[in-house]
């Protein structure tokens, strides 16, 4: 099944080059990337599991960032009339550690599972396009460290992570932080995009034989929904980041007042792609602990359908719902009524898979690793953070708590509570397969239960603070306003504050277990099944070789892997071990595919991508910088157009062939 | 089929159980939440003074509640599921994908729920939203980082509240109690949200658009709110109270701020004050009736030297008990005490009181004079002003002597 032809030595891909030379070098570019060991090969790399982990390293250097960034901002409000951070200060931490967390800590920790896994939950070798993965990855990494040093030149953004108009435009925030806001995001956008259009066709066109869209597992539809709402969300901003830089550098006046701008298109453009933006940052995390919660019950997945059905519903009436963040802005009565009804209809597919969760371990046979207390935690604390955000879809209660602390509790019980404890989930559940070893349990109980307990000390007290009247991004809070009484703002601030320190020491020793797991030598080799797993990416090796699968598995069920394991009395329903997981795989392999062909390594990647901070300094220093830039990616496109997508000489050497005479198989990515 | 009628019987019996558990569940959870809340928390957004508030009360407290039975239920239901279907050893369960009833129904029912909650809500928001019974319209308008209120002189029945003449004032929003004030809310720079929790939610004031906001106070006293849509520097000291007064002191209060200018007696201090405000202070403080030796009246242009084009006015300062932008108290702590604690009969008389000499916050106002930007974080560093065309965003040191503060603060006693 090819769908370009591969082009071979023979066949030169330029007109005039002469025969027997290699296209590359009949271009004059570099010579390929071969294949090594060494540090260098993960800059030239298209491996969708290497790209994986490299988006999982740098957005938890992220998370930590953005963690510290926290913990400034509870140090400062740990008392009144804080002295930690001065206002200008404050602005920025608020502005970046939300930035940080969503765009650059969130988002590609979910494309780090995304992209590690998908391919190999619907037994692809690779995904469609192998270089724009590597792109996208690039991007998303030059983006980051192109907004993160703005600190280091004038001071990060300060109009907060939503950057309201008109007190973003240079009269109200002179420095140049928001310039390195908007075209960092533009940058990481590129990186969601191309992310999501990769996936996407991964998905709809790599699945294995037999993979039918309904035996997908849940964690691959949840990533299919989020990839569809980045594909639609991701352009609005982008939009609106871009008529921001020219508002910013070349005096255009789409959110001027004073030229008859209406300040609210930016709210509408920001929120389009904002409340969808939460769906995109939960719903990956959904996928993980619907995995993980079959996988330590015993039992599949508890409505399977409704579960896939209500992501895409989600998908959905999460386009219908985005003036729910702006009931205060004086919007009409009849919008606020229509917006508040939709948020109301989306708590329903949400609650679909809370009750399916709970329906899924009733009746199983739990066992509480801690992937599962994870995917434990995540149900209860999103159903905190669900059930406030149903009194906050009821608008006038809303005008009261919108931009108070109670909404800061609200979407950290989500996000925090929901999104990250669901990926800390897939970091203990997948170690094994990614890295060969299992994290260490006694230091994952105590990396879980620190979590908990600091996450609810630092977020419980914001439902009460917020209620009781205390706003978001104060740079202090004063007595006056903090009541009487042992349990006043003052107390649970404090409170709060400490909770935020234990929260930071859990994450801390997440580090500490990773730390230990690798340099300890008592830490054993995981097993190939360490959990009883259900679904296809357990059928390989840990980790897996480039190619995924000596044998592409050809699927008959949903949960594959567990079926191939257990069997069913059809009268007793009583469930058997009849293979084990070596003994499956020993199965699959006997006939091993030849001829693998998979992507070749390329330079172009990461050459295209660093051009595009070249381009955003020049917007913000120097026009000639932006030119140098363009000029940049112009010829790095050119490049990368002319390279062959496989490089001739790189055929992958196929696993010794089975006595059956092994059956052909290729894939064919597309670039 | 025994065998689930046997489980059904099981789980019947332990549901009972549950229930009553659950039910005590809900009752110390909600009196454990209520006992760990603040007392007189003064921006409390559960403690409604005027009808308005009160509305938004009555919808939120059957959500509130609603909501904690839907959570204690789930909570209940997963703790449960943790202690009973624990790995004991039992055999692998059935592989049930689902059963489409049940699932139907827990579908339903939070969809009943939510049309439950859906139909109040519809209808509180159309009656927020009404304007067709306003006796009274103020505009107030934000600006960084402060609040300016304009009652205007013609119009909405001003004549009725004796307003003969416009009443411009900063920080304090003084209303009649019961009465159905209309705020036309707007802003002069970024966008501002103005927010008394005890008597309505919030609306954003947003530049080159009115939005209204109903406003009535039940009972007389002072209730505290601050600027809630994030407004650069410093919006966490942009704050503002709203005074409700019974009709008697209301109609005191506007006779005293329409009383014409009195010029403080030659040779005083205050003299001294007055001819330092012309020549330091004027240029953006409006006081009305001020006039130049020369005697013609002045007429302040904040528009010149400020990016909001306003300064707040002053001629009245001292009867209010805030100033810059209602961040610090004009009163000593024990005159704010007897004022913020007043019983609902007693604080229309303190509150008219203004602000005595005895009484002056001289700390926080000497500090203010001597160097404001320090005290609240401002745009006003003259070295900076290059993007925003020479034009300051608050009040620059003005590098006054001590011997000068004095002269101001002693013509300052005077306005009210």
């Amino acid at each position: 099944m090819t769908i370009i032809e591969r082009p071979t030595t023979e066949v030169a891909v330029a007109g005039g080059a002469p025969s027997g030379v290699k296209p590359s070098e009949a271009l004059g570019v570099f010579k390929r990337p071969a294949a090594s060991t060494s540090w260098r090969d993960w800059i030239v790399t298209v491996d969708h599991k290497k790209l994986g982990i490299m988006y999982g390293v740098s957005a938890f250097f992220f998370f930590l960032i953005g963690g510290v960034e926290a913990l400034l901002i509870r140090l400062q409000l740990i008392a009144p009339n804080g002295k930690v951070l001065n206002a200008d200060q404050y602005n920025q931490m608020f502005t970046m550690h939300a930035t940080t967390m969503v765009f650059l800590f969130v988002m590609p920790m979910a494309a780090a599972f995304a992209n590690y896994f998908v391919p190999l939950q619907i037994g692809a070798r690779d995904v469609a396009f192998p270089r724009i993965n590597a792109f996208g990855f690039w991007c998303f990494l030059f983006g980051g460290l192109f907004l993160n040093s703005s600190w280091f030149l004038g001071g990060g953004a300060d109009g907060g992570w939503f950057m309201y108009a008109p007190n973003s435009s240079t009269l109200f925030s002179p420095s140049h932080g928001i310039d390195f806001w908007t075209v960092g995001l533009q940058i990481t956008g590129i990186a969601s995009l191309t992310g999501a259009i990769n996936l996407i066709v991964t998905i709809l066109n790599m699945r294995t034989k037999g993979m039918k869209m309904m035996r997908m597992p849940i964690f691959t539809w949840m990533v299919l929904v989020t990839q569809f709402l980045l594909l639609f969300a991701i352009p609005v901003i982008t939009v609106a980041l871009f008529l921001l830089t020219f508002q910013r550098s070349f005096g255009a006046t789409f959110f001027d007042v004073a030229s008859g701008a209406d300040p609210l298109l930016w709210q509408h453009l920001f929120w389009i792609f904002g409340h969808p933006e939460v769906y995109i940052m939960i719903l990956p995390s959904f996928g993980i602990v619907s995995e993980v919660i079959p996988v330590f019950s015993k039992k599949p997945l508890f409505g399977y359908p409704i579960v896939a059905m209500s992501g895409a519903a989600i998908g959905f009436v999460g386009w219908g719902v985005w003036a729910h963040h702006m009931f205060a802005s004086g919007l009409g009565p009849v919008s606020v009524a229509v917006f508040s009804m939709s948020t109301m209809a989306i708590a329903v597919p949400t609650g679909v898979k809370i009750v399916n969760w709970v329906m899924t371990m009733w009746g199983g046979k739990l066992t509480f690793t801690i992937p599962m207390m994870f995917a434990i935690a995540l149900i209860v604390q999103f159903t905190i953070g669900g059930l406030s955000g149903v009194t906050h879809a009821v608008a006038p209660a809303d005008t009261q708590q919108t931009d108070t602390y109670y909404i800061v509790a609200h979407f950290h019980y989500v996000l925090f509570g929901g999104a990250v404890f669901g990926l800390f989930s897939g970091f203990y559940y997948w170690w094994p397969k990614m890295f060969r070893r299992q994290l260490n349990n006694a230091i994952g109980k105590w990396n879980f239960w620190l979590m908990v307990i600091g996450m609810n000390l630092t977020f419980g007290p914001m439902h009460i603070l917020g209620l009781q009247g205390q706003p978001r991004r104060m740079q202090v809070w004063t007595e006056a306003r903090a009541g009487e009484g042992f349990f006043n703002l003052g107390f649970w601030n404090r409170i709060a504050s400490i909770g935020s320190f234990t929260l930071g020491t859990g994450v801390l020793l997440f580090l500490v277990n990773v730390v230990y797991t690798h340099k300890s030598k008592k830490v054993a080799i995981a097993p190939l099944d360490p959990w009883d797993a259900r679904s296809l990416e357990w059928m390989t090796q840990s980790p897996p070789q480039e190619h995924n699968f000596d044998v592409l598995p050809t699927v008959s069920h949903l949960d594959e892997f567990f079926h191939r394991k257990y069997e069913t009395d059809s009268s007793t329903h009583g469930v058997t071990q009849v293979r084990s997981a070596e003994e499956v795989m020993a199965e699959l392999n006997a006939h091993p595919d030849e001829h693998i062909h998979m992507p070749s390594r390329s330079y172009w990647p990461i050459l295209l991508a660093s051009s595009l901070p070249v381009i955003g300094y020049g917007v913000i220093y120097n026009r000639t910088l932006m030119a140098v830039g363009a000029g940049l990616i112009l010829l790095t496109m050119f490049g990368w157009a002319m390279e062959p997508s496989t490089s001739p000489d790189d055929d992958f050497d196929p696993p010794a062939p089975g006595e059956g005479g092994g059956h052909t198989k290729e894939l064919s990515p597309l670039g | 089929m025994k065998k689930m009628m046997n489980q059904l019987g099981e789980s019947m019996k332990t549901a009972r159980r549950w229930q009553n558990a659950s039910k005590t569940a809900i009752a110390v959870s909600a009196l454990s939440f209520l006992a760990s809340c603040a007392k007189d928390a003064p921006q409390d957004t559960w403690q409604p003074a005027g009808p308005n508030a009160e509305r938004i009360d009555n919808l939120q407290r059957p959500v509130f509640y609603v909501a904690g039975i839907v959570g204690v239920i789930v909570f209940a239901a997963v703790a449960w599921v943790i202690f009973r279907y624990r790995d004991r050893g039992q055999a692998i369960p059935e592989q049930t994908h689902g059963k489409p009833a049940l699932e139907i129904v827990l579908t339903v029912i939070p969809v009943l729920i939510l049309l439950g909650v859906a139909i109040p809500t519809a209808s509180t928001i159309f009656k927020l939203a009404k304007t067709s019974d306003t006796e009274m319209t103020i505009n107030v308008t934000g600006q960084q980082w402060w609040w300016e209120y304009d009652y205007p002189a013609a119009g909405s029945n001003a004549e009725q509240y004796g307003i003969t003449a416009p009443i411009v004032t900063s920080g304090q929003l003084v209303i009649p109690e019961n009465t159905k004030v209309l705020l036309r809310v707007t802003s002069r720079d970024v966008i501002h949200s103005y927010w008394i929790p005890k008597l309505n939610g919030k609306k954003d004031s947003v530049p080159g658009r009115v939005h209204l906001l109903r406003m009535e106070g039940s009972k007389p006293g002072i209730y505290a709110g601050q600027c809630t849509e994030f407004c650069g520097l410093s919006h966490a000291y942009m704050r503002m109270e709203a005074v409700v007064l019974s009709r008697a002191d209301y109609d005191k209060w506007v006779a005293n701020q329409l009383e014409p200018y009195k010029a403080p007696e030659a040779g005083t201090e205050a003299a001294a004050g007055e001819a330092l405000f012309i020549q330091q202070c004027s240029r953006c403080h409006q006081v009305n009736g001020l006039a130049n030796p020369d005697g013609s009246l002045i007429i302040s242009a904040p528009d010149q030297y400020l990016v909001s084009g306003a300064a707040p006015n002053l001629t009245n300062l001292l009867t209010r008990n805030t100033f810059a932008g209602a961040s610090w108290d004009l009163l000593t702590p024990e005159c704010r005490k007897n004022v913020w604690n007043a019983s609902s009969a007693d604080f229309g008389e303190r509150y008219l009181e203004g602000v005595s000499a005895d009484c002056l916050n001289q700390k926080d106002l000497r500090e203010w004079l001597r160097n404001a930007p320090a005290k609240k974080p401002m745009y006003a560093d003259p070295t900076k002003l290059t993007t925003t065309g020479g034009k300051y965003r608050g009040m620059p040191a003005l590098g006054l002597t001590e011997d000068q503060i004095n002269t101001i603060i002693a013509y300052l006693l005077e306005r009210k």
